[in-house]
């Protein structure tokens, strides 16, 4: 059970505004990735640790969150590294949806989440059955569970772990 | 039930007579690519699993095309911890200033690419492969460390939609057209996010392989998973000098399941244009006839082939640069430029007025030469127009074709190649 709380978003949060063009080139790395993540979506957040010092728990979004196609892996480690734990949206871009699965932070596709939910309010999430409480407003839903694969490598602690685990036993990959 | 050819391709490659969409499978690679600004930590990643040698030597491709040359010593810098990488783990194909080219050409070109087959790069345009009828897919550094250490990755099967396209190509109109008029017909990421996209019809056998790398290149951009176009004589011939390796024609089951699928005439389909900050608000270009620019921008993995440099030639001949217009021509790989110097056509340009630039991606991520300043309005062949993303914050990108590029940078204004005196 994961509990805190959440920042809703625009449509439409791009994966470059997330990461701006200056911080492309830099190294993967939670830290340093989340002191400029969210510059480039909201004004306010273009300080550093701006979106970071919110505190917040949780991402909700709308339709096609991180979309226009960027597939670098800062977008992720960004968020994560500025304390997000999960983001619910009614879409994701699939480059980042991706990316997500890979280092085990839940991207939860949930219908409506978005209409539910203001900025500061305290949501408590359990991955386990999908279901997404806000307990500010005494309201529920139920989002598309992960896929057992997807869970799988959530709780190796992402692809890498799950992959370094199978090498190291001798276990084929299928 | 029959499959598509996305879903023929992700069963053999994973070892199954049969997938259905929805299903969850690791198939094997057939080539990794990745790139100068990112290779580093697919390979510090790579290490990190446990594998001292990569799968297959012959089958991670490296390419400097987002750094090179350096325009600063923090990109310098960069080039050399990247070579030194490249160079420890023993890389076949590493292609390098001097032989670079902008990856998703360089890996269509070289033939690393094979139909039939599913490849994947560390940026976004990967889904450029399909041209030559294999899935091409946009991984992240993680995907690609996992896919050095084991040859595999892990997919998703996806719905697929068929585009079926016919009619007759208008002279001047090119595959860009028919991109950005989807782009604006399926709306930009929107409906199209995880499908596999298969172009078909008499319209695409008739297209080139250029015209079918633009085409499926800027799937990614509709939020697709790739863009495919099944394996025919245009690919055959493409390839044959290309590679030595075996290669079969998987195509689509007649009796295939699509999630959609749409009809395009393109018989009245004219040069199209994306306006600034937004790939999806396209319009014909008769809307935007005589609108100022001053830069004129034509390269990148969209736009930056032979049959390009062939289209602006031709058009630019015994012509002249309009004085308020910088035109940057940049060609997709060494290769594409040292043709396009054979037969005539940097010639031709250079003396209109042009300037053509080493092989790399330039300008069109905002992080090389070219790039755009405050006020600057460029029209682009490159395949990517919002706000900020050639520079500027304050520069507006208006995204064509090529044949649209070359008539108006004439003219100083946006201009119909279909009514240029050419």
């Amino acid at each position: 059970m994961i509990r805190g709380t959440c920042w809703v978003a625009d449509d439409y949060v791009m994966a470059y505004d997330i990461i701006i063009q200056e911080y492309w080139t830099s190294a993967i790395d939670p830290e340093d990735n989340s002191k400029w993540v969210m510059a480039g979506v909201k004004e306010e957040f273009n300080k550093e640790n701006a979106f970071k010092d919110n505190g917040h728990t949780f991402i909700v979004a709308a339709h096609n969150f991180a979309g226009g196609g960027k597939s670098i892996e800062h977008v992720i480690t960004g968020l994560m590294g500025a304390g997000i734990q999960a983001v619910f949206a009614t879409s994701f871009a699939r480059l980042q949806f991706r990316n997500a699965i890979n280092y085990g932070l839940p991207f939860v596709t949930c219908d409506n989440i978005d209409k539910g939910c203001e900025t500061g309010d305290e949501l408590e999430y359990n991955p386990e059955t999908g279901i997404i409480k806000n307990i500010t407003k005494g309201t529920e839903f139920q989002s598309v569970p992960a896929a057992p694969f997807v869970a799988e490598v959530g709780e190796a602690g992402g692809l890498m772990n799950y992959v370094r685990d199978k090498i190291a036993k001798g276990e084929t990959i299928e | 039930m029959g499959m598509t050819i996305t879903e023929k391709i992700m069963a053999r490659n994973s070892g199954r007579d049969s997938v259905v969409p929805g299903e969850l499978v690791w198939t094997d690679i057939n080539s990794v690519m990745t790139m100068d600004y990112l290779g580093k930590t697919c390979f510090d990643k790579f290490k990190s699993l446990g594998k001292k040698e990569v799968f297959d030597k012959n089958k991670v491709i490296c390419v400097s095309d987002h750094l090179v040359p350096p325009p600063n010593q923090k990109f310098a810098t960069m080039l050399n911890e990247w070579r030194e990488v490249v160079k420890e783990h023993d890389i076949a194909n590493f292609y390098d200033l001097g032989r670079q080219g902008i990856a998703h050409q360089i890996m269509v070109e070289q033939g690393h690419v094979l139909p039939g087959t599913i490849s994947i790069g560390t940026d976004s345009h990967a889904n450029t492969y399909g041209a030559v009828g294999a899935v091409g897919n946009a991984i992240g550094v993680t995907d690609a460390a996992v896919a050095m250490a084991t040859g595999k990755a892990w997919f998703r099967i996806p719905q697929s939609v068929k585009f079926n396209i016919t009619g007759k190509w208008q002279p001047w109109v090119m595959a860009k057209d028919l991109s950005l008029h989807i782009m604006g017909m399926m709306h930009w990421n929107g409906h199209l996010l995880y499908k596999a996209l298969e172009f078909t019809g008499p319209a695409i056998e008739s297209l080139s392989m250029a015209g079918r790398m633009t085409l499926c290149n800027m799937t990614v951009d509709l939020g697709a998973k790739n863009g495919i176009v099944a394996p025919d004589i245009v690919t055959e011939r493409y390839l044959r000098n290309r590679t030595s390796d075996a290669w079969e024609m998987i195509v689509s089951d007649e009796d295939a399941e699509y999630d959609q699928v749409y009809n395009i005439d393109i018989s009245d389909l004219g040069p199209t244009i994306a306006m600034p900050g937004k790939l999806d608000d396209t319009q014909p270009i008769e809307k935007l006839i005589g609108q100022k620019f001053n830069k004129a921008f034509v390269g990148t993995c969209t736009n930056g082939r032979l049959e390009d440099f062939a289209a602006m030639a031709e058009i630019m001949k015994g012509k002249q640069v309009h004085r308020d217009v910088n035109m940057i021509l940049v060609p997709a790989s060494q290769t594409v430029y040292l043709e396009a110097l054979r037969a005539g056509y940097i010639e031709t340009l250079v003396e209109a007025g042009a300037a053509v630039d080493t092989p790399s991606c330039a300008a069109c991520a905002g992080i090389h030469t070219g790039v755009a300043g405050d006020g600057d309005i460029v029209l682009s062949a490159g395949n990517r127009n919002m706000t900020g993303r050639m520079g500027s914050k304050k520069a507006e990108i208006y995204l064509t074709s090529p044949s649209v590029v070359a008539a108006s940078a004439i003219r100083g204004e946006i201009t119909d190649p279909r009514t240029f005196d050419i």
